[in-house]
């Protein structure tokens, strides 16, 4: 693959992450169901439960990793990638992308506490938790994000602009 | 210290992490109760629970990055490394180095940790949870992958891999 290929596959993979963002913050992610009362959660909302519990370190490393992070990922990829080619802060670009690289995995926290949440609700109609299609939206959002600052090497912040590329 | 000195110490890192892995699998990670129905909880748990609910991907994603890709990454490192603090020439070093590179961004092990301790304080607000063994497991892997991923020279192996040919 072609470092311009590279790029290109890059900008398309943020685009994605950018458009499943909404889905994945609006719908639920996991409907939690508790002697009869049913409670369907968001990836915010389930921040927000956190925290109304007490628990203010915990629901802030959940919103850090799960609200914050892919925010951060996809504001930051849209300006790297948008200042491809150019020479301006070539430097910062290429802290912020080894940045990047370091934080990315942190959101998928959502995804394995809703994988150990699904495994022990499984109580029938004492306790029982399932999974819903933010989550889908969720895991999709962050793959693409992974992969967008994967794809983009660091050394590409120093290359010249090529010609008819944009 | 010298380079590649730090490569030795990624080999014992790598090889602990790898038996620590096997009872961090086998052992369940908490028990959650509510009026006297429990449910144990290992990692392979919550990828059946969501492939049974119908979200095969995520259970698919779950069971890549919490079971597959570490115990890979782990594996092509310590063979890598290997080479190097023994002095060897393993066939297939080249490839299990490029395997290494893959994974390591995939090796989500210290990740799942701090997801166990999130769920265990969320479960805390529906019933009863208590902590296994399994969790303790889960926690010396991680932490044993993380020191891993500091100590593993890419550019010494890479180095050492081509004076070999």
């Amino acid at each position: 693959m072609t470092d311009h290929l590279k790029v290109k596959l890059s900008r398309a993979l943020t685009a994605a992450g950018i458009i499943l963002y909404i889905p994945a913050n609006f719908l639920p992610v996991m409907t939690i169901t508790l002697t009869g009362q049913v409670e369907s959660l968001t990836v915010m909302g389930g921040v927000f439960e956190l925290y109304e519990t007490g628990l203010v370190p915990v629901a802030a490393v959940v919103f850090l990793a799960s609200v914050v992070v892919p925010v951060v990922k996809l504001v930051s990829l849209s300006w790297l990638l948008g200042l491809h080619g150019s020479e301006v802060n070539q430097s910062r670009r290429m802290k912020v992308h080894l940045f990047l690289i370091r934080i990315g995995t942190w959101a998928m926290v959502d995804i394995f506490l809703l994988s150990i949440l699904v495994a022990v609700g499984q109580l029938g109609i004492l306790a029982s938790v399932q999974a819903e299609a933010g989550a889908l939206f969720f895991a999709a959002m962050i793959i693409c994000t992974l992969y967008a600052a994967d794809i983009y090497k660091t050394h590409m912040i120093w290359q010249q602009p090529m010609p008819n590329s944009t | 210290m010298r380079p590649g000195q730090t490569m030795i110490a990624a080999w014992a890192f790598a090889m602990a992490a790898l038996v620590t892995f096997i009872p961090a699998n086998l052992n369940p990670i908490l028990i959650f109760s509510v009026a006297g129905n429990s449910q144990e909880n290992l990692i392979i748990t919550g990828v059946r629970a969501l492939w049974m609910q119908g979200f095969q991907p995520l259970g698919a994603l779950v069971f890549f990055s919490a079971i597959l890709a570490p115990f890979f990454y782990l594996a092509s490192v310590s063979y890598v490394s290997a080479n190097w603090t023994l002095q060897l020439r393993l066939p297939f070093a080249g490839a299990a180095l490029r395997l290494a590179e893959a994974l390591e961004s995939w090796n989500l092990l210290p990740v799942f940790a701090i997801a166990c301790m999130v769920s265990v304080v969320k479960l805390r607000t529906l019933g009863t949870v208590s902590w296994e063994p399994g969790s303790l497991w889960v926690l010396a892997t991680a932490v044993f992958t993380m020191l891993t991923i500091q100590c593993f020279d890419r550019k010494c192996a890479e180095l050492y891999l081509e004076g070999v040919k």
